[in-house]
This record gives C-alpha cells, structure tokens and sequence, in this order.
C-alpha cells in the first residue's frame, strides 16, 4: 500500500500546480480552474488522513464528510464566481485580468 | 486487490493527475485547459477509489467532472474566449508564480516527511495523542536517529480498507453524515441556495434608468 506522506507530497504539488495557474493565468477563467484544483488537492489530503487515522481498516469519516462540503462550497462557488465573470465580460468586453483597472486609474 | 498493484495504480494515477493539472496552466486555449482539468479531476477520483473513499470518487466525478466543468465550458463558449496572447511584462508573473508555488510545494512536501511516528509507519495523529503529556511536541521515540533515506522510512504503508460484514464505505459516511453532521448540511444547503440565488442576482440584466 502507498504511505500517507506520499498522498500528501500528491496533494502539495497539486495545490502548488493551482497556486501557480491562479497567479501566472490574466484569463479570470483559468484562475478559476485553479481554485478548483487548489480545493481538490485539499480533499486529497484529507481522504489520505481519514485513511490513516482509522483504526483495523475502517476509516475515519469526519474528513471525507469535510471533504464532501468542501466540494459543496465548491460548486456554489463557481456558481457565483462564473455570474461574476458574465458580467464582467458584459462591462468590459473581455475576461482578462489586466482589464480591471478601476481601482488603479 | 493485490497491495502492490494498488500503489503502482496509485503512483499511475497520481502522475496522470500532476500532468493534466499542468496542462490546465500551461494550455493558452480556454477550452482545451477545462478537458485538462477534466482529466485531471477524474486522475483524481481514481485515486480516491484507490483509498477506498468510493462514495468520494463518484461524487467527485459527478459533481466536478459532471456539473462544475459544463458550466465552466458552457461559459466559456458562450463569451467565446479567444487565446491568451503573450503580453509584455508577463514573464515577472510567470516567475513569481513558479517562485511561490515551487516554496509552497518544498514546504508542504518536506512537513510531509517530518511527520512524527513517520519512520514507525503509524497515524502522526495517534502518535502525538499519546505523547500529549510530554513537554516536547515531537515525540523522542518518534525521531528518526538518522535522516530517512530509503522510501520505506518515509511514512509508513497504510492499512488496507477492511470493513465488517453488513458495512460498506457509503452506510458508514451516511451513518456520520447524518448523526454528528446533521446540523452542518442544513446549513451548508442554506449556503447552496445562497449561491444560487447570488449568481442569479449578479447574472440579470441591469435596467439603466
């Protein structure tokens, strides 16, 4: 069987992989899917913990019940966040990060 | 299954996953990083069936794979997204990005392998639990009197999902779910709603006067 650190080095260099896309991307789309990625590297390691806390083979299940809201929050999260980029497409005309300058002009 | 053909599936499907969530930042096009992403979310199902959390995998195939990635493609065909073109200046975000996610990936890994009860192949949780009482947070028994340099001292395999006769993965997750939880999904459904009802409010059309 696999060892849990190995589920968690998983789990970092997924979330770093999402970091970077959220920071490097200007399309609001592709920083979206990072924030996806980011929270799923979150369920990975919880799912790795639930199987390690338990005891004689039954997991814990606390985590995977965390990591089920996890993916709740997740899905009225885009829903709210993809309501936001349709209207900011509809007052600028594009979904590209460098074109919010209000606050700096 | 057999245990070693579990973690050979594991290191598979984790490597699949790692690749297609780099194609998600790497692609220019929109359309083609959310099938990345896809894939990548189904690499990762498969391993949550693989850690035997069966009702986490379909339920991450359904609702990422399934409803967050059509709306996220539908979005993107109804403004019609064109490629990201390569503008001046973006190499400084290009390495802080790498920058910060390479220190952010080295932090996480290297806590990872200093889990104390690593090297004894048992749960961090339940070691510092029973070492509570000492002064030191990192138990004595725990460290390793060498640095770890083969892959089996680097944390211990886990345990083999067992469960009795007349249990199953979801029976025990509905059983938590709905006793300890019961009160958290009541409100986790009000912040569903609450979402829904805030994309409809800032997706209307406004009526200028």
């Amino acid at each position: 069987m696999t060892p849990l650190s190995h589920y968690l080095i998983f789990s970092a260099l997924l979330f770093s992989i999402g970091l970077g896309g959220a920071i490097m991307r200007r399309n609001v789309l592709v920083v979206l899917m990072g924030l996806e990625l980011m929270l799923t590297a979150a369920n990975v390691s919880l799912v790795a913990f639930s199987r390690a806390q338990g005891l004689e083979g039954v997991p814990v299940y606390d985590a995977q019940v965390l990591a089920l809201f996890v993916m709740a929050i997740a899905a009225a999260e885009v829903a709210v966040g993809l309501a936001l980029i349709v209207a900011m497409f509809r007052a600028r005309r594009g979904v590209e990060s460098t074109s919010l300058t209000s606050l700096k002009d | 299954m057999n245990p070693a053909i579990q973690a050979i599936l594991f290191y598979i499907f984790a490597l699949g996953a790692l690749l297609s969530a780099l194609g998600v930042v790497v692609l220019r096009n929109p359309v083609s990083s959310a099938l990345s992403l896809a894939c990548c979310l189904a690499f990762v199902a498969a391993t949550f069936f693989g850690a035997g959390a069966t009702f986490l995998g379909i339920a991450q195939l359904i609702i990422y794979a399934g409803a967050i990635l059509v709306l996220i493609l539908f979005i993107v065909m109804m403004l019609n997204v064109k490629d990201e073109k390569p503008a001046a200046g973006n190499w400084f975000y290009c390495i802080v990005g790498v920058v910060v996610a390479a220190m952010m990936a080295g932090t996480i890994s290297s806590a990872a392998l200093r889990l104390p009860g690593a090297t004894k192949g048992r749960c961090p949780v339940h070691v510092l639990a029973e070492h509570a009482n000492e002064l030191s947070p990192v138990p004595q028994g725990a460290q390793a009197t060498h640095p770890p340099t083969t892959p089996s001292e680097y944390g211990g395999m886990l345990p083999p999902v067992s469960m009795k006769e007349g249990e199953s993965d979801i029976s025990l997750l509905g059983k938590t779910l709905f006793t300890h939880y019961n009160m958290s999904i009541i409100i986790l459904s009000f912040a569903l709603l609450a979402g829904a009802l805030g994309a409809v409010a800032v997706g209307r059309k406004l009526h200028r006067d």
